[in-house]
C-alpha cells in the first residue's frame, strides 16, 4: 500500500499498538534542555533508580537562559549538567551552546527517518530533515528517557503542496506565516503537515527549518519535509555523522524516505509560493498575519485589537515600533543573519535593536563574515547565542505597551514581557523596520535586490 | 472517580500557555508550588481567580493550552486545585500533559459551552464519562481509553516503566533486522 513520508517513519517505529488508537512509538533521539528536563530526570532519579533507557540517545543543551541570569536558572543548568555528567550524556554548555533546535541539527544529531522528542514545542523545526520530531511535556520526555518511547495518538496527515518559487522579497518566514494564516491558529490540530511540491527543492535546510518551525503555530503535531540532495549535502561531513561508505549507505537508505506518488492524505492544501509577499502579524496569535502591504482586517478579533492597540483598516506600514529583535529558533541561522545584515549594511537603526545568533557556531560563522561589524556599525546590539528576548525570560524584555518587530514565532499577549506587543516578520523586514522605526520592508530602502541575492 | 466542584468560567478561546503561566516563572526544577503564578499572564486572570477561589473545574472555549510545551501550565492548574478543564478542543501537548497530571481534559460540543459557562458547579464522573449540571441535566463525553487509566490509576511514568522490557525486545529485533 502506498505510504506518505509520515507513515513510513511512523510504521518503522511502532513498538506496539495500544488501546484507543494510541501506539507505543520508539524514540531514536531525545533533545534535553534545562527548563523542561530536570523535572522528569529528577522523577526518574527518585522513583526509578536513576536508570535511563539509553543515555547515548540523549543530547543535552543548556539553551533558554544560558549563561544563567540568577540563582534559580543557575540551578536548572547545574541539574542538567550534573545529570548529563552522571550518565555520560553529551552536553553543549556555555561557550558551545545555543538554541537546542539550532544546535542539534548543526552538530549532526538529526537524520532523515528518525523519531525525535524534546520538551519544547518548536521541536517540529527538525522535521525539515524528514524526521518525525515532536514537542512534548516534561513527563512525556521523561517517559522517553525512561522507556525509549512515547504514547501517541496516530495523527492525520495533511499534504501541503508548495508550488513556484519565493520572490518579491518573500522568504521562508513569510511562507511559514502564510501557512499558519491560511490554516488558522488551530487549523492544523491533529495533523502532521507533510510538505510537498516543486518549491521545496529550491529551499535550503535553513529555510526548511524556518518553515517547519511554525507548524506548531497552526496547532499541528509537527511538520515534515522529505530528504533530498540538499539534506544529504547538509549532513555529509558534519560532526557526529559517519563518514565514507557508512554515510553513503545511510543516504541510500534515506532515499526511500519520500512519499509514494499515490499515497493518500486526510487533507490537502496548496500554496502558490510565487505569489507571496512579506508577511507581518498584527494580532495576538501567529495566524493573525497579513501581507505587509495590507491593513488590519475588518473582521479582526476585538480582543486582539484591544491588546495590540490597533483598529481595523490600519495600514501595517504606519505602525511605529519601539524595539527590533532578530533571533529565535525560527530565524537565527547564518542565512537569516546574512539577510538582516544585507539590509542593515551602511544604514543605521533608529530604535533599540537586538541581534542574537542561534548558536555559538552561528555566531562564529557570522563573525568570520564580518556580520557582527555590520550589525554594530548600524547601532544594533550583537549578543551571545540564546533564546534571547523571544519568550521574555531573560534579556530584552518589553515594557508594558511597548511594540517589538520580531523574527520570532509567537506574538501571544505577554510573550516578550507583560503588556508587550509583538509583530512577527522575517529578518529582512525586521531589519528594515529597525531602520525606519515603523513596520516596513527592504524595498522601501532600495534593498530588495540584496534580499534576493542573499537567497 | 468523581470530580465535583465549582466552575471557573473562562469565556475566551485560544488560552495559550504564556497566559496560563508566563515564561519568567519557568525557572524551577520541581513541579510543585506553581499555583501562585497561574493566569498571571492573562488580562484579568488574577481577578477571575479571586472571584472563584475554590473552583476546581474550568469551562472555556476552543484550543485551550495552545503554544508552548511547558508542563508548568498543568502543574500550576493542579497546584490551584483544578482537576478538570471542559472545552470544545485542546492543543495536543497540553492535552497530553493534562492527562499525565491528573487533570481531565473534557471535550464537549462547542454549542454546549454557553450554557456550561453559566453553571456554578459541575459533577464529572470520569468512569462513566458523564458530566452533570446542578439542574440535573447530563452530558456525555469521551475520554481517551488509555489515558483515562493514567487519570484513574498510576499515571504515565508507571505505565512507561512497565513497557521497558517490551521496548528492549523490539529494539533488539530491529537491530537484528538491520544487520
Amino acid at each position: 500500500m502506498p505510504k506518505s513520508l509520515f507513515e513510513k517513519v511512523w510504521d518503522a517505529h511502532v513498538v506496539e499498538p495500544l488501546a484507543g488508537g494510541n501506539a507505543l512509538v520508539f524514540v531514536d533521539r531525545v533533545v534535553a534542555h534545562e527548563i523542561t528536563t530536570p523535572q522528569g530526570a529528577l522523577e526518574i532519579e527518585r522513583r526509578y533508580g536513576d536508570e535511563l533507557f539509553d543515555p547515548a540517545r540523549i543530547v543535552a543543551i543548556n539553551d533558554h537562559v544560558s549563561p544563567a541570569k540568577d540563582t534559580e536558572t543557575a540551578i536548572q543548568a547545574k541539574v542538567l549538567r550534573d545529570w548529563a555528567k552522571r550518565h555520560g550524556i553529551v552536553l553543549y554548555d556555555v561557550g558551545q551552546n545555543g538554541i537546542c533546535h539550532v544546535v542539534a541539527p548543526e552538530r549532526g544529531y538529526v537524520e532523515p527517518g528518525m523519531t525525535l522528542a524534546c520538551g519544547d514545542s518548536h521541536t517540529c523545526t527538525l522535521g525539515a530533515f524528514g524526521a518525525f520530531a515532536l514537542g512534548v511535556g516534561s513527563t512525556t520526555q521523561g517517559g522517553a528517557m525512561l522507556a525509549g518511547c512515547l504514547v501517541l495518538q496516530r495523527p492525520k496527515v495533511m499534504r501541503v503542496t508548495l508550488e513556484g518559487r519565493l520572490q518579491n522579497g518573500a522568504t521562508a518566514k513569510d511562507l511559514a506565516l502564510t501557512v499558519v494564516a491560511t490554516l488558522g491558529f488551530k487549523g492544523g490540530t491533529g495533523y502532521v503537515l507533510e510538505y510537498a511540491g516543486d518549491a521545496l527543492a529550491t529551499l535550503s535546510m535553513d529555510e526548511r527549518m524556518t518553515l517547519c518551525n511554525m507548524a506548531i503555530e497552526a496547532g499541528a503535531t509537527t511538520g515534515m519535509v522529505g530528504p533530498d540532495e540538499t539534506t544529504y549535502s547538509y549532513l555529509r561531513g558534519r560532526e557526529n555523522q559517519p563518514t565514507g561508505d557508512t554515510f553513503e549507505r545511510n543516504v541510500a537508505r534515506w532515499r526511500a524516505l519520500v512519499a509514494d506518488p499515490d499515497a493518500s492524505y486526510d487533507r490537502e492544501l496548496r500554496i502558490d509560493v510565487s505569489a507571496l509577499r512579506p508577511m507581518v502579524s498584527w494580532g495576538t496569535n501567529p495566524g493573525e498575519s497579513v501581507p505587509i502591504d495590507g491593513v488590519v482586517p475588518a473582521a479582526a478579533n476585538p480582543e486582539s485589537l484591544r491588546y495590540m492597540d490597533l483598529e481595523p483598516g490600519r495600514a501595517l506600514r504606519t505602525i511605529e515600533v519601539d524595539q527590533a529583535f532578530i533571533g529565535s529558533c525560527t530565524n537565527s541561522r547564518i542565512s537569516d543573519l546574512r539577510a538582516a545584515a544585507d539590509v542593515l549594511r551602511g544604514r543605521t537603526v533608529s530604535i533599540p535593536t537586538i541581534v542574537t545568533p542561534g548558536s555559538q557556531a552561528v555566531k562564529r560563522a557570522a563573525e568570520r563574515e564580518g556580520l557582527h561589524d555590520v550589525f554594530q556599525d548600524a547601532g544594533a546590539l550583537w549578543t551571545h547565542s540564546s533564546c534571547g528576548p523571544c519568550l521574555g525570560m531573560s534579556m530584552g524584555v518589553l515594557a508594558p505597551g511597548a511594540r517589538c518587530i520580531s523574527s520570532t514565532n509567537r506574538n501571544f499577549p505577554g510573550r516578550m514581557g507583560t503588556g508587550g506587543r509583538v509583530h512577527l516578520a522575517s529578518p529582512a523586514v525586521v531589519a528594515a523596520s529597525a531602520v525606519l522605526g515603523r513596520i516596513g520592508s527592504p524595498d522601501e530602502l532600495g534593498a530588495v535586490a540584496l534580499v534576493e541575492a542573499a537567497r | 472517580m468523581i470530580v465535583e466542584g465549582n466552575v471557573l468560567p473562562l469565556d475566551r478561546a485560544n488560552v495559550d500557555t504564556d497566559q496560563i503561566i508566563p515564561a519568567h516563572f519557568l525557572t524551577g526544577t520541581e513541579t510543585t508550588g506553581l499555583g501562585k503564578h497561574l493566569f498571571t499572564g492573562m488580562t484579568g486572570g488574577a481577578d477571575l481567580l479571586a472571584a472563584h477561589p475554590d473552583a476546581s473545574v474550568i469551562v472555556t472555549r476552543e484550543n485551550f493550552g495552545c503554544g508552548s510545551s511547558r508542563e508548568h501550565a498543568a502543574w500550576s492548574l493542579v497546584d490551584r486545585g483544578f482537576r478538570a478543564v471542559v472545552a470544545p478542543s485542546f492543543a495536543r501537548i497540553f492535552f497530553e500533559n493534562a492527562y499525565n497530571n491528573g487533570i481531565a481534559p473534557i471535550v464537549v460540543d462547542a454549542s454546549e459551552i454557553d450554557a456550561l459557562l453559566r453553571v456554578p458547579r459541575l459533577s464529572i464522573d470520569l468512569e462513566s464519562e458523564t458530566l452533570t449540571a446542578p439542574d440535573g441535566s447530563v452530558l456525555r463525553f469521551e475520554l481517551d481509553p488509555l489515558r483515562k487509566q493514567f487519570l484513574l490509576s498510576g499515571g504515565y511514568m508507571a505505565f512507561m516503566a512497565g513497557k521497558r522490557e517490551a521496548v528492549r525486545a523490539w529494539l533488539a529485533q530491529r537491530q537484528l533486522a538491520a544487520t
